[in-house]
């Protein structure tokens, strides 16, 4: 998902542990897209969404000397980002009600699909419980693959499998329902 | 007061070895001094020495065994439980009065001390008394006033006073060898 | 229909952009903090530092209050020393003077009360 390429996202890391402000700021904005898009599809506010991602930043900059790789850099922010999103949606249990006007707005990211279907669909990803909605992001939005998931969830493979069945499956009965009521 | 011949002397010296050598029984409290300080502002020198248990086992401390006077005050100061001195010596004759002393010498006629021996001697114009404090026919107390035209000094020990031990010091403090008969 | 819902998921759930305003906003709160870590040390090491003073001022006093006590009673042992000695030689002195009048009796007289 990173539009920097592996060789010139670790030569920003160097150059960022070093001080680099500049270098670090590049690192920000290569990974900003997918750290805030987790955020907002799990805690379904902007505000929130925008401060936490910062948050996750801000860790990373804290933590600069730990991140061995590009690839290591995606998976860290990936898994911090959502644990934390996990963390938030448990202390504060009123962020799984998606506000409406969010729910449009983020679908309005999608310009190639239906419209309606594409922010029906996010509205109904606020109904899955956090670790599914959390697994659906990872291999929708992130594209990967369940041993990937596994791995940043802590979780088993077998675990990820079951999570994204579920969830196809209730998604796409939801939506049959919606097709249903509106015809 | 009775002039002892020559004859009594072996008795003299022998009570005091006998003394010696008798074990010590709870020591009296310390005589109550009096407060001399008037004559201390009078007096050309002054000794003014108090040492509790506590003083004594600190001094002790001190003591280095390597050198004879200390190893033999350390043996001597192993029983006591007290040493207190009043010493006034005087530019002129008789600044003092006999009286001064009267306070302590009550306190010496109380019972258990017993005046051991009192002695004149005209060449110093000193008289000398020596009280023993006995407790149970033990004794556990020594006294001494001295009296001179000059000088007074007052001297309690309180505690074990090994007189056999004092006559061993002899020649280390000016201790003068009593001649005390040596245990059979 | 499988297909086409997980399409239609990964149409909707595209990444969106925070924008050049969120990059700005990471940078401040860094700068920020940097700031505050260079003006006011993290407590825990403000903590650990004013323990270690407290630590080595209180053994230095420690030692300093416990030499002090062992010259005092170095000072005080001694002049209980010289006072023992000063105290057994008038002593020595006054029996001394009993001694020689008890053997001389020739220039002396000497009277015994005792009982003993």
């Amino acid at each position: 998902m990173s539009e920097t390429p592996a060789l010139k996202t670790e030569e920003l890391l160097t150059r960022a542990l070093a001080g680099d402000a500049a270098a670090f700021a590049m690192l920000v904005r290569a990974q900003q897209r997918s750290v805030y898009s987790l955020a907002l599809r799990m805690l379904s506010d902007r505000q929130k969404a925008e401060d936490l991602a910062q948050e996750v930043f801000l860790q990373l900059h804290r933590n600069l000397a730990s991140v061995e790789s590009g690839e290591h850099l995606q998976f860290w922010l990936r898994k911090v980002t959502v644990n934390r999103s996990i963390d938030r949606l448990r202390r504060e249990p009123r962020f799984e009600a998606l506000p409406l006007e969010a729910a449009d707005s983020v679908a309005c990211e999608a310009q190639d699909a239906d419209p309606l279907l594409l922010r029906r669909l996010n509205s109904l990803m606020k109904q899955l419980p956090a670790a599914p909605r959390a697994v659906v992001l990872l291999r929708y939005q992130e594209d990967l693959d369940p041993t990937q998931i596994a791995r940043i969830l802590s979780m088993s493979v077998n675990t990820v499998k079951s999570h994204l069945k579920r969830s196809l499956s209730l998604l796409r009965e939801r939506l049959g329902e919606t097709a249903r009521s509106s015809t | 007061m009775n002039t002892l011949s020559k004859r009594t002397l072996p008795t003299l010296v022998a009570m005091l070895a006998l003394l010696a050598r008798i074990a010590v029984a709870a020591p009296p409290a310390p005589l109550k001094l009096p407060d001399f300080d008037a004559l201390a502002a009078k007096a050309a020198q002054s000794v003014n020495i108090t040492l509790d248990s506590n003083l004594l086992g600190l001094a002790a401390g001190f003591l280095d065994s390597s050198k004879p006077e200390d190893a033999a005050a350390k043996e001597l100061v192993a029983g006591l439980r007290g040493v207190y001195v009043r010493s006034y010596t005087f530019d002129k004759d008789f600044v003092y009065a006999a009286a001064d002393l009267d306070a302590v010498r009550k306190q010496l006629s109380a019972p258990g001390w017993q005046r051991l021996v009192g002695v004149h001697s005209g060449k110093e114009h000193a008289n000398v008394d020596i009280y023993v404090s006995i407790e149970q026919g033990r004794a556990n107390g020594l006294t001494i006033i001295s009296s001179e035209p000059r000088q007074f000094t007052i001297v309690n020990i309180v505690g074990s006073i090994d007189l056999q031990k004092l006559h061993r010091l002899e020649g280390k403090f000016g201790i003068p060898k009593l001649q005390l008969e040596e245990n059979k | 229909m499988s297909n086409d819902l997980e399409d239609s998921l990964r149409a909707a759930l595209r990444p969106v952009d925070p924008g050049e305003k969120f990059t700005a906003g990471v940078m401040a709160r860094i700068a920020d903090e940097s700031r505050r870590t260079m003006r006011a040390p993290r407590p825990h090491t403000t903590a650990l530092r004013w323990t270690s003073v407290a630590l080595a001022v209180s053994l230095v006093i420690g030692i300093l209050v416990a030499r002090e006590l062992q010259l005092r009673r170095t000072q005080r042992g001694l002049e209980a020393r010289a006072e023992l000695l000063q105290a057994l030689k008038l002593t020595g002195e006054k029996l001394d003077i009993a001694y020689r009048v008890v053997n001389d009796e020739e220039h002396a007289e000497f009277t015994k009360d005792s009982g003993v």
